[in-house]
């Protein structure tokens, strides 16, 4: 008789809570990303995500890019000369692909295959020059965990929960 | 395994007894365990690989990349490096593929090791054969008190693990307010002097018992002199027992800290050649020389900036916290803006070039780390004047000065509040903010008092007055609240109302002047460029109270301490003080 | 010549690194391409389709009656084991063990005390279904369907028994996750069930190594030790205990009466049979009686002092938050005890924020903690005296039983018991 009482005052219960907790303005599937405004390129990106290739890569904004001869995103800054010897290069696997459009402008590629979510580029471009280049979370790989172990490693909080219908926070074109 | 192995052996005899099955079953379960066994020590083997050994190829890669740039002969290593950054790459692939693959055979390996034990098991089932029951009573008494004991030995480890948890107390953020400030409060600030001319940059002293008189020649008044190693013409900043001044020539830049009390070198740091000054001299007028900007310091820290556009952060202990170059500045008479800091940001006022380039900005530096804060264009060419913070109606206003605008913003964003068109030619003074008022200068033509309530262009609105007699050109103007002293550099001395501009009266000091006038309790102190200083009552008549030589020729102005002044010299500096 | 260009390039990219903002302002202007070139666009590759998670619905509705069925109404262990390797490859290898009805505990939690976060009808179904089923069936979402209960039960091969005095004491652990898991979800510190679950890694075939060797352990302890993760310590378990004790049908080991024949007393590699009591001697009856009495008493004051615990322990947990351990980083910064800065210090100081509302900000985490620490504290303080209670009673039993809420339904003991048997002979005999 208790046991009865218990069972059913449980099962309300549930029922109640699972009620009160759909009323809660619904929202559709969320997925994480990363906000390019926010994001300091420290690295941690290539190096916490639970996937052996980080589901992090680098996007190229071309609308906001400035085609520059000296790229400050694919060449250091103290680069002798503007080839793809590996001295010169600041991405670390080669993804950042150059190549000439008209004078004086040079169109730069990210071979994603190649991309590890590093984020030197990323920082390249932010210090002397437009900030085209920016990391994003790519959904044909991320596996969408719970808690994404990026996002607790970032340390500028630049990790969030965005809708799934507009999955990406891209860099729009010039101001 | 040891286990599965074991009964195989002792279940051989039986084994040929049962069924073939078991053997098949028993014999892949040890193929798939030593399977799984060997993959599992391969993929740990490119583990350590991949987090041990590539990571110190590629430093070791970036160090010689390094090399490549600052050894002249550098480009010998380059097939190396190139060889190195292939290698670290295909090492990358190989392994990242490795792992995947690895990790599906290990699975793959572990479920024929799991399918084999399972069906080794099924097929080796034995009866059930419980033992005899045992006095049952005691065993449930036993067991109850046992799982009792359990429970307390439970809630006695979660207990000792809270209570060592609590032991090490972090900081509680409800009461963690005020404590351990990064910067000094407005009351630390008063009683030093902190930056060019002191808090404010208003050349005022807090501490009204400054010695009067001195004598270069006999040493009276003078507590010590010690050399200056490099020259410059930056006046001394003091905080607490310590004296900063910096110094330079073409090849180094220098900071240096004496001790206030007896003047001795406690340590000097070099504020090195970073990125763009790299082999590009940069020519500055021999009048300003290389190290014309004041330091600031904030009782924790010391900033120090030099005409290369060099700014290095020492802190008390004379260990460099940071050094940056901000681009060499395109200055005609050569960079000379004094620093200022608000909080943890170090403020630069970076004008440069013509108006057109829109090249000129105010920088704010995080003073732990020098990373830029915030900045924001500035319309002006070069000038040479400092920016001054000030709190206004309880908030506070950077307030600078360049052709033709002085603006005034918030310092710890940015954001403007107020400008007002006003001055105009090479702006040397700086601002002061006295009687209610922002007085600016236009060298030559004008002394401007301005409102510093408005917000937006107020040029037309909050203009009080304007004075056009004995408008200096370099030295800063100085008031007590009521009357404005302006000091030309060919030595007139001028004083004006500050209600409402008229001038009070005139005096020429037969003497030139670099350094700009100070103010202690109601006592005026001007430095001649010769080195005499004439001390006279901030009143509405002249009236020189004493005149003292230090027989050293003087550019920069002088710092007050409590019962002290300290002057630096065009070679020493000078502790003036003790006597009197 | 190339010393001259290196000098002017120096110069420009040294002016500009005045520059340096988080989103990079734009220095130099949109390019005036006259070969008619086209400007691509970034590509964005969508996540997987919304349908696919109510197809996980589906399947987690399924699963969950033919568990049922199968527990209940056929009673036998092989296509248990079979619906188990199911679960195994549909939610632990092939939807890499994410969202999981027990990872959902978090985001239910998370969602109640933040009001900018909402869960959807996916985690709400992960949730509630295997609660319901439970209140209804036993616990056979544990026998079947838990891919993480399904990848130790796989593994288990030659069981040694827990002492039963032990299990008790062992299992504080897991009400104690649970306090902490509901916590740390509540106040947005961390998903701790997450972060730490053993298994995960091997669902997803990669991750971080210290996870994949805690989980290689604890299987390797499974071996013998069975499902040492779904008794000792898993959360969402605790809460199925409760409602199982309460469930409508449940597991029962024989088919229709126990003949007490004693030879289930082993069958069980959980521990979860309970065997037939006897009555406590008489000259215990008095000490045993005063010691209820004592354990009745000691109850309230279990609670009260665990809350205080908690409470206390409510700062250093609450360094868990990141924003509470950055306001640590920064003041120690301040004060002048720590060497240089870090990321995430640098990051901070770079938004130009007012350390007063970071400050601000961690107080409230702080007092959030402390306020949840009473809850929590006292929730396991409240455990532990019941258990004390319970040790200290005396259950009239004259059945071997499943527990009630110990049983995970797995199946095993059906095929040792003497009556089953004898079930399925007449079943055969109708059936011939």
């Amino acid at each position: 008789m208790l046991v009865g009482i218990l069972r059913y005052g449980g099962l309300g219960l549930l029922g109640a809570a699972g009620v009160y907790l759909l009323k809660k303005n619904p929202k559709p599937r969320t997925v994480w990303q990363i906000d390019p405004q926010v994001c300091v390129a420290c690295g941690n990106c290539a190096n916490y995500c639970v996937l052996e290739e980080s589901a992090v890569k680098c996007t190229h904004a071309f609308a906001v890019c400035g085609y520059c001869e000296l790229c400050s995103g694919c060449f250091r800054p103290d680069a002798k000369e503007l080839n793809t010897g590996a001295e010169n290069q600041l991405c670390p696997t080669g993804a950042i692909k150059r190549a000439y459009v008209e004078d004086p402008y040079y169109e730069y590629v990210i071979d994603e295959s190649l991309c590890n979510g590093c984020g030197k580029c990323v920082k390249g471009c932010n210090a002397f020059g437009n900030g085209s280049l920016f990391l994003q979370v790519r959904h044909d790989r991320c596996v969408n965990c719970n808690e994404c172990s990026i996002a607790a490693a970032c340390p500028s909080g630049a990790f969030k929960r965005v809708s799934a219908e507009k999955p990406y926070l891209l860099k729009e074109t010039h101001a | 395994m040891s286990g599965v192995k074991a009964e195989s052996a002792d279940n051989i005899a039986e084994a040929k007894k049962c069924s073939p099955w078991y053997q098949a079953a028993a014999g892949s379960a040890v193929v798939g365990c030593v399977f799984s066994l060997i993959v599992a020590g391969l993929l740990i083997e490119n583990h350590l690989h991949i987090k041990i050994l590539d990571p110190v190829r590629s430093e070791r890669l970036e160090m010689m990349k390094l090399q490549v740039i600052e050894q002249p002969d550098g480009e010998r290593l380059l097939p190396e490096i190139r060889r190195l950054d292939l290698q670290i790459r295909r090492s990358r692939i190989t392994r990242q593929q490795f792992s995947r693959r690895g990790g599906y055979l290990l699975a793959g390996g572990l479920v024929v090791l799991f399918v084999g034990l399972k069906s080794a098991a099924v097929f080796r089932k034995r009866a059930p054969a419980p033992g005899p029951p045992g006095d049952v009573r005691a065993r449930q008494v036993r067991e109850a008190l046992l799982a009792r004991r359990a429970v307390m030995l439970g809630l006695c480890v979660l207990g000792a693990a809270g209570l060592i948890l609590t032991i090490k107390a972090g900081v509680d953020f409800g009461k963690a307010q005020t404590a351990g400030s990064s910067y000094p409060g407005a009351e630390e600030i008063r009683k030093n002097w902190h930056r060019f001319r002191g808090p404010g940059g208003l050349g005022i002293s807090a501490h009204e018992n400054v010695p009067l008189r001195f004598s270069g020649k006999t040493g009276e008044g003078i507590l010590w002199k010690k050399p200056v190693p490099l020259p410059g013409n930056n006046s001394p900043i003091l905080w607490e027992g310590r004296v900063f001044l910096s110094g330079a020539d073409e090849k180094s830049r220098q900071v240096y800290c004496f001790d206030a009390d007896s003047g001795e070198l406690l340590w000097m740091g070099e504020v090195g050649a970073v990125g763009g000054s790299l082999g590009k001299a940069v020519e500055v007028m021999n009048d300003t020389g290389y190290a014309a900007p004041t330091m600031v310091t904030d009782g924790r820290r010391a900033c120090a900036i030099f005409a290369t556009g060099d700014i290095g952060c020492f802190d008390f202990d004379g260990k460099k916290i940071w050094q940056r170059n901000l681009g060499v500045p395109e200055s005609a008479y050569g960079y000379a803006s004094s620093l200022e800091m608000y909080r943890n940001l170090v403020l630069v006022q970076y004008d440069q070039g013509v108006a057109e380039d829109e090249k000129s900005r105010m920088l704010a530096l995080d003073g732990f780390t020098g990373q830029p804060v915030w900045e924001v264009k500035r319309p002006v060419p070069n000038s040479w004047t400092s920016p001054i913070v000030v709190e206004i109606a309880d908030k506070p206003q950077l307030i600078t000065c360049g052709e033709p605008w002085v603006i005034a913003c918030e310092p710890g964003g940015g954001r403007e509040i107020w400008r007002a068109k006003c001055v105009g030619g090479d702006v040397a003074p700086s601002p002061i903010y006295a009687g209610g008022f922002v007085f600016a200068i236009e060298p030559y033509d004008k002394l401007v008092a301005i409102r510093p309530d408005g917000r937006g262009d107020v040029t037309k609105t909050h203009v009080a007055w304007i004075a056009e007699d004995g408008i200096p050109d370099i030295c800063c103007p100085l008031s007590n609240g009521k009357l404005i002293f302006l000091l030309t550099t060919e030595g007139t001395l001028t004083c004006y109302k500050v209600s409402d501009g008229g001038m009070v009266w005139e005096k020429d000091m037969k003497a030139g002047f670099k350094a700009s006038p100070s103010l202690a309790g109601e006592r005026v102190y001007l430095l001649s460029d010769k080195g005499v200083m004439v001390v006279i009552e901030a009143a509405a008549q002249y009236k020189e109270l004493a005149r003292s030589e230090l027989g050293e020729a003087c550019f920069a102005s002088p710092a007050f301490a409590d019962g002290r002044i300290y002057i630096r010299g065009a070679k020493n500096l000078y502790c003036i003080g003790g006597g009197d | 010549m190339i010393r001259f260009g290196d000098a002017i390039i120096l110069g420009i990219f040294s002016l500009l690194v005045l520059c340096a903002s988080a989103s990079g302002i734009e220095r130099f202007p949109p390019p005036d391409f006259e070969s008619g070139y086209e400007l691509p666009s970034p590509t964005t590759p969508s996540p997987r389709e919304d349908i696919y998670q109510y197809v996980d619905v589906l399947v987690l509705a399924g699963a969950l009656a033919v568990s049922s069925y199968l527990v209940l109404r056929k009673r036998s262990r092989r296509p248990i084991f079979a619906l188990m390797v199911f679960s195994l490859v549909y939610f632990g290898f092939w939807r890499k063990g994410c969202v999981c009805s027990i990872g959902a505990i978090q985001n239910i939690s998370l969602s109640i005390f933040d009001s900018g976060y909402a869960v959807g009808l996916v985690t709400v179904a992960f949730f509630l279904l295997p609660l319901v089923f439970t209140l209804f069936f036993g616990r056979t979402f544990c026998a079947a369907v838990c891919p993480l209960g399904a990848i130790q039960d796989v593994v288990l091969f030659k069981p040694i028994s827990v002492p039963g005095w032990a299990e008790s004491s062992l299992r504080l652990f897991a009400y104690l996750y649970l306090g902490l898991a509901v916590l740390f979800a509540a106040t947005g510190s961390a998903f701790v069930i997450c972060r730490y679950d053993p298994f995960v890694s091997f669902f997803r075939l990669s991750g971080n190594l210290n996870l994949l060797i805690l989980g290689a352990c604890l299987l390797l302890v499974g071996v013998f030790v069975g499902r040492p993760y779904c008794r000792f310590v898993c959360p969402y378990g605790v809460i199925l205990r409760q409602l199982s004790r309460v469930s409508k049908w449940r597991v029962s080991i024989t088919p229709d009466e126990c003949i007490k024949c004693r030879l289930c007393e082993d069958s069980c590699p959980f521990g979860a049979i309970e065997k037939p009591t006897v009555e406590w001697p008489r000259r215990n009856l008095a000490k045993s009686k005063s010691r209820l009495a004592l354990m009745i008493l000691l109850l309230p004051v279990l609670t009260a002092a665990g809350g205080w615990l908690a409470s206390t322990v409510g700062d250093p947990l609450s360094r868990m938050h990141a924003t509470v351990r950055l306001a640590d980083r920064i003041y120690l910064e301040q004060a002048g005890q720590a060497e240089g800065t870090t990321d995430a210090s640098s990051a901070f100081r770079a938004t130009g924020r007012e350390l007063k509302e970071l400050y601000a900000e961690a107080a409230s985490i702080q007092s959030e903690f402390n306020i949840g620490g009473w809850a929590v504290g006292g929730f396991v303080g409240l455990v532990i005296g019941s258990k004390l209670i319970r040790h200290s009673l005396w259950r009239r039993r004259a059945d071997y039983q499943p527990d009630r809420a110990g049983c995970v339904a797995c199946g095993r003991c059906f095929e040792y018991c003497p009556r089953e048997h004898v079930r399925l002979n007449k079943a055969k005999e109708a059936n011939t």
